[in-house]
């Protein structure tokens, strides 16, 4: 077997004459976004693109998900469907919301949190189900591919943004403007606050490149490395790599699926909930 | 010495900018990599030592531990984001 491998492994290497000689292949491509139906008003440009189609598709499925899954028959016992449901509202409550908001926020903030990381979830979850929304055709039949909307960095960063102007919002509505803002002056000697203000309010700003770089490089190095190692048969122009490259992408492609796509989800959520919970209730 | 560093910077399509850039990404994916790695290995044995010690607090402390997981891995993908955009940029 282990002898098998080495021979296979040779024989990928030396069988492309001009295996270092490029394919056409680029998986960057493949994030690339093309207008499907142009929309232009005036300087705004909302057009529909294959990011703005997994979106939709998304927001339809997550209704669909609550719809199906939330939604018990009273009088009848919980069945396996219910179970589901439940799972999900749990994670969200005792996971999510009763870590970062404080008691009273949780009433209003508890579904902001919640539909924040079951749409992530679906987002994630379908950019590693192949869609025929390439926008590419191979005669006649369109191509099927995966993209996750979340490798944008539009879409991540404008579910950042939301949660930035509702921490702020939130904090100003329960502190009122005086004492929320002298709540980011800390306690220190008065010589060193001229160093630690200036950074306590870049650091609110960071908040907003660390919630939305976090998910969409995570996504984005997720599928690259997936298409760059299957990729690698093109740009190598050898069928006898599949051998190797298949599987290792198959591995990535189950680590992403099962760990990291819950996990961006689970996190996004959990920083915005503890973000618009300590605007709500400062330490001091 | 100076006169390949001038070439270089003269000639942004020379093979050495190729190669510095190349060497540039593979760097900054690295080191973002190495760090991440020892964080994340100092998550997991944390974790592994507590549920040893307080079998008990395993389900609060999963929350926290797959929080700061992720907190930690990201700090690879900004290595590799700032590599890119020197890549791309330079």
């Amino acid at each position: 077997m282990k002898r098998l491998l080495v021979a296979m492994s040779t024989l990928a290497l030396l069988l492309p004459a001009n295996a270092f000689a490029r394919g056409e292949f680029d998986p960057t491509t493949e994030f690339e976004q093309k207008e499907w139906i142009p929309i232009h008003l005036g300087p705004i440009d909302m057009s529909i693109t294959k990011a703005v189609a997994y979106l939709m598709i998304a927001t339809v499925v997550t209704i669909a998900f609550g719809l199906f899954f939330m939604r018990g028959t009273p009088g009848r016992k919980a069945g396996r469907r219910e179970t589901i449901g439940e799972l999900v509202y749990d994670v969200a409550q005792q996971q999510v919301a009763e870590q970062g908001l404080p008691h009273k926020a949780i009433g209003r903030w508890f579904p902001y949190v919640a539909t924040l990381m079951l749409f992530i979830f679906i987002v994630n979850f379908l950019g590693f189900i192949p869609l025929p929304l390439t926008g590419e055709t191979w005669h006649g039949i369109p191509v099927w591919g995966i993209y996750a909307a979340t490798s944008s960095i539009s879409v991540t960063l404008a579910l950042a943004l939301l949660t930035f102007f509702f921490t702020h919002i939130e904090g100003i509505r329960w502190n009122g403007p005086v004492r929320y803002f002298k709540s980011w002056i800390p306690d220190a000697p008065k010589l060193l606050l001229g160093l630690i203000v200036p950074l306590e309010i870049l650091g609110q700003f960071m908040r907003l490149i660390s919630l939305s770089v976090r998910l969409f490089a995570n996504m984005l190095a997720g599928h690259i490395l997936i298409l760059t190692f299957i990729g690698l048969i093109f740009i190598l122009q050898s069928l006898v790599l599949a051998v190797f490259v298949v599987p290792v992408a198959a591995v990535f492609y189950m680590f992403e699926v099962v760990i990291v796509i819950g996990i961006q989800a689970f996190i996004f959520a959990a920083l915005s909930a503890i973000y618009i919970g300590s605007a709500i209730e400062p330490e001091h | 010495m100076s006169n390949l560093l001038i070439a270089a910077t003269s000639v942004s399509n020379s093979p050495i900018t190729h190669a510095g850039k190349a060497i540039g990404l593979a760097l900054g994916v690295g080191l973002g990599a190495l760090g991440a790695g020892i964080g994340i290995g100092n998550i997991f044995s944390s974790m592994i030592q507590s549920v040893a010690r307080q079998p008990e607090l395993r389900g609060e402390l999963t929350g926290i531990q797959w929080l700061g997981f992720a907190l930690t891995e990201a700090v690879v993908f900004y290595g590799l984001l700032g590599s890119i955009l020197a890549y791309v940029l330079v």
